[in-house]
C-alpha cells in the first residue's frame, strides 16, 4: 500500500514538474510574442505618423505656393496702380520663390505619380504666369500702362490663374484624402497596438494566475506529503520500537529457557553420575566376590558373571562417564552463555588498539611456540561500549585464529580497523586453514563446528562471540575459502547506548 | 546434639534419586538420625507446622532444602520459615539444590538460609559435599523449640 501511495506520488510529481515547466515555457513565450508585436506596432505607428507628418508638410508647401503666387497676384496688382518700387520689390521677391516652392512639393510628392503630373502641369501655367507678370513689368516700365492693364485684365491670364488654383486645390484635395487614409491607417495600428498590449496583460495575468494556483496547489501537495511523511516516520519509529521491544523479549526468553534447561538438565545428570559412582561402587565390591570366588571355587564361577564384573560392567560404567561428563560440558556452556546474556552492559572508552594488543601480548608465548605473529594496526578506532564483552569478542576470534593456522605457512594473524558512518569495523584476518563457504553460518551455532574437529573445544566461542556483537548491537561475518585463511569482520557502533531493554 | 530430643532431618527433595544418594551420603557420615523426605513443598510445610510428629509440634529439625520444586520454588518455603512470628525461624535450613547463580545465593541468604550448597554435577564432589554435611550435622547445635 505504501509503496502504490508513493509511486502516486511520483507520478503525480513528475506530471506537476512538467506542467510548471510547460505552463511557464507557454508564459514566457506568450510575452515573448507580446513584446514583439508591440514593437512591430510602435514601428508602424512611427511609420503612420512619418506619412501623416510628410501630408501634412506637402500641405504646408502647397500652401507656401499658393500664397507666393496670390502676393505676386496681388503685388502686380498694386504695382499697376501706383507703380511704386515698394510694389515693384514685392512681386520681384513672390515671383523668386515661386518656383523653388513648386520644386519643393515636387520633391515632397516625388512618390505620388498623380500629384506630380498635376505639378508638372502648374510648372507650365507658373512659368506662363511668370512670363505674364514680366510682361506687365516690362509695360510699365515702357510707360505702357494700357499695355500693362489689358495684360492684367487679359482672360488668358485670368484663366491663368484660376487653373493654378485649381490644381492647388485638386493638390490639396488627394493630399487630404491621403491625409484622411493616413490617419485611418495610424488609428488603425494604434488600436492593434492595444489590442495587442491588452492581450498580453490578459495573457500575462492567466500565467500568473496559473502559476500562483500552481504553487498553491504544490504547496499543498507539499505540506501533505510532509504530514504523511511524519505519519510515517511516527509509525515507523513505533513500529521498530515495536519490534525491538519484540526481539528483546524473546531474546530474554532464550535466556531464560536456556537458565532453566540448563538447571533441569543438570539434575537428572547428578543422578546419572551419582548412581554410576555407587554401581561403580558395587562392581568393585562384586570383583572382589568373583576375585574370591575363583581362587577358593573355581568351577563354581560362571564364567558369563566373571566377564560381566570384570569387563561389560566397567566398559558400561566408562561411557555412561564419559558420555555424562560430555553433557556437563554441554550444559555448562549453555549455563555460562546464558549468564553472559544476563550480564549488564555498561559502555565506557575503550582504546582498542591497546585492547587488542593486550590481547595480542596474553597469547604471544603460544603464538611464538609455533612460530606464528600477531599485528595489531597501530591505530584503531576508539569505541564506546561494554570492555569485558569486547574483550571477549576479540580474544576469542584471536584465540581462534591460532587455534586454527596451518603447519603450511607461517602463521599471521592481521588486525585491522576503520570507521564506516556510525560504526567502526574490525577485521581479524589469518592465514590459517579456512573455513568451508557451507560452514559460514552453522560455525556461529551453538556446539557447530567446522572443518577437521583436531582442536579441543565444544563449539561455543563464536556462538557466545556472535551473542555478545549483538547484544553490544553489532554484527558479526566470516569471509572465508578452504586453506584460504579467513576474516572475521566485526562491526560495532561507534557509542553503545545500552540496551533499550522493555520495561517489565 | 540434643540427646533428650534427637534432631529430625527434614529433605525437602523432588528429585527421588537426589534424595536417595544424599540420604545414602548421610548415612555414610555416620548420621543416624530420622530422615523424613518429601517431594513437594505443600506436604512438606504441612508436616512443618501441622503435623503432630512435626518440628512445630515435636522436637528440634534441620532442613535439607532443594530450591527446585514442582508446586512451589523453595525460596517460597524458605520465606515461610524465616518470617517474622514463624515458630520455626530457629530452624536451620540448609539449601541443597543444583542452582549455583549468583542472585539466587544472595537472596537465599537474605532471606535466612543458613548454609547453601550447590549439588556438584561430578559425584565424588557430591557424595563429599554430603558427608561433609553429614559431619557438620553431627556437631550442629539446634536451638530447642520454646516449649509450646
Amino acid at each position: 500500500m505504501m509503496a502504490s501511495w508513493l509511486t502516486s506520488i511520483d507520478i503525480s510529481e513528475r506530471w506537476f514538474n512538467r506542467l510548471v515547466i510547460g505552463v511557464v515555457t507557454f508564459g514566457f513565450l506568450a510575452v515573448l510574442a507580446a513584446g514583439v508585436a508591440a514593437t512591430q506596432a510602435i514601428l508602424e505607428n512611427e511609420r503612420h505618423s512619418f506619412w501623416v507628418n510628410h501630408t501634412y508638410r506637402v500641405e504646408h508647401a502647397v500652401s507656401d505656393y499658393r500664397a507666393l503666387i496670390d502676393q505676386a497676384e496681388a503685388a502686380r496688382r498694386g504695382y499697376l496702380l501706383r507703380g511704386d518700387a515698394v510694389a515693384l520689390s514685392s512681386l520681384d521677391q513672390s515671383t523668386k520663390g515661386v518656383l523653388p516652392a513648386l520644386a519643393d512639393v515636387r520633391r515632397l510628392t516625388s512618390d505620388n505619380p498623380a500629384q506630380a503630373s498635376s505639378i508638372a502641369r502648374m510648372e507650365a501655367l507658373s512659368r506662363q504666369l511668370l512670363t505674364s507678370f514680366r510682361r506687365s513689368v516690362n509695360f510699365v516700365r515702357l510707360d505702357r500702362r494700357g499695355d500693362a492693364i489689358r495684360e492684367f485684365r487679359a482672360p488668358e491670364t485670368i484663366m491663368l490663374v484660376r487653373t493654378i488654383h485649381r490644381e492647388i486645390a485638386t493638390i490639396m484635395e488627394r493630399e487630404n484624402r491621403l491625409l484622411v487614409d493616413r490617419n485611418a491607417a495610424q488609428e488603425a495600428s494604434l488600436r492593434r497596438f492595444f489590442i495587442i498590449l491588452a492581450g498580453a496583460g490578459v495573457l500575462l495575468m492567466i500565467v500568473g494566475m496559473a502559476s500562483i494556483w500552481m504553487i498553491l496547489r504544490y504547496t499543498r501537495d507539499l505540506t501533505f506529503s510532509r504530514n504523511a511523511l511524519r505519519t510515517l516516520a511516527a509509525n515507523l519509529e513505533g513500529a521498530v520500537g515495536e519490534r525491538t521491544e519484540d526481539l528483546q523479549r524473546a531474546n530474554e526468553e532464550i535466556q531464560r529457557f536456556a537458565y532453566i534447561v540448563s538447571h533441569d538438565l543438570r539434575a537428572p545428570l547428578v543422578n546419572v553420575m551419582g548412581f554410576t559412582a555407587e554401581l561403580e561402587a558395587s562392581t568393585a565390591a562384586l570383583t572382589k566376590l568373583v576375585d574370591r570366588v575363583e581362587q577358593a571355587e573355581p568351577d563354581e564361577l560362571d564364567p558369563e558373571a566373571r566377564d560381566a564384573v570384570r569387563i561389560d560392567l566397567p566398559e558400561a560404567i566408562g561411557f555412561i562417564r564419559t558420555s555424562t561428563e560430555k553433557m556437563d560440558r554441554l550444559i555448562n556452556a549453555i549455563l555460562r552463555l546464558s549468564r553472559e546474556g544476563r550480564r549488564p552492559l555498561t559502555a565506557e572508552r575503550i582504546d582498542m588498539a591497546a585492547l587488542l594488543r593486550g590481547i595480542a601480548d596474553t597469547l604471544h608465548h603460544r603464538v611464538a611456540e609455533i612460530g606464528a605473529e600477531i599485528v595489531v594496526a597501530p591505530v584503531l578506532p576508539e569505541i564506546a561500549s561494554d570492555r569485558i564483552a569486547v574483550e571477549q569478542i576479540f580474544s576469542n576470534l584471536i584465540e581462534n585464529a591460532v587455534k586454527y593456522l596451518t603447519p603450511d605457512r607461517p602463521g599471521r594473524i592481521e588486525v585491522t580497523g576503520r570507521i564506516a558512518g556510525a560504526r567502526a569495523v574490525f577485521d581479524v584476518i589469518d592465514n590459517g586453514r579456512g573455513i568451508d563457504p557451507k560452514d559460514h553460518q552453522r560455525i556461529f551455532d551453538l556446539f557447530r563446528r567446522s572443518g577437521v574437529q583436531d582442536q579441543p573445544g565444544v563449539g561455543i566461542g563464536l556462538a557466545h562471540t556472535r551473542t555478545l556483537a549483538y547484544r553490544l548491537g553489532g554484527t558479526i561475518g566470516v569471509e572465508s575459502q578452504l586453506d584460504a585463511g579467513a576474516t572475521f569482520r566485526v562491526s560495532l557502533p561507534i557509542v553503545f547506548t545500552g540496551e533499550q531493554r522493555p520495561t517489565q | 546434639m540434643n540427646k533428650q530430643q534427637p534432631v529430625t532431618i527434614i529433605m525437602i527433595e523432588d528429585d527421588e534419586g537426589h534424595a536417595r544418594l544424599i540420604e545414602k551420603n548421610i548415612r555414610r557420615a555416620g548420621i543416624s538420625n530420622d530422615i523424613q523426605h518429601f517431594t513437594d513443598g505443600t506436604t512438606a510445610l504441612n508436616y512443618l507446622y501441622n503435623a503432630p510428629d512435626g518440628p512445630n509440634h515435636n522436637g528440634p529439625a534441620l532442613i535439607l532444602l532443594d530450591l527446585n520444586l514442582p508446586d512451589m520454588s523453595g525460596t517460597d518455603i524458605l520465606t515461610r520459615i524465616k518470617s517474622e512470628g514463624s515458630e520455626l525461624k530457629r530452624t536451620p535450613v540448609v539449601v541443597l539444590t543444583t542452582t549455583d547463580d549468583k542472585q539466587e545465593i544472595q537472596r537465599c541468604y537474605d532471606l535466612g538460609c543458613n548454609v547453601y550448597i550447590t549439588k556438584p554435577v561430578n559425584y565424588e564432589s557430591f557424595a563429599d559435599a554430603i558427608r561433609q554435611l553429614g559431619l557438620f550435622l553431627s556437631v550442629i547445635q539446634v536451638p530447642d523449640l520454646p516449649e509450646a
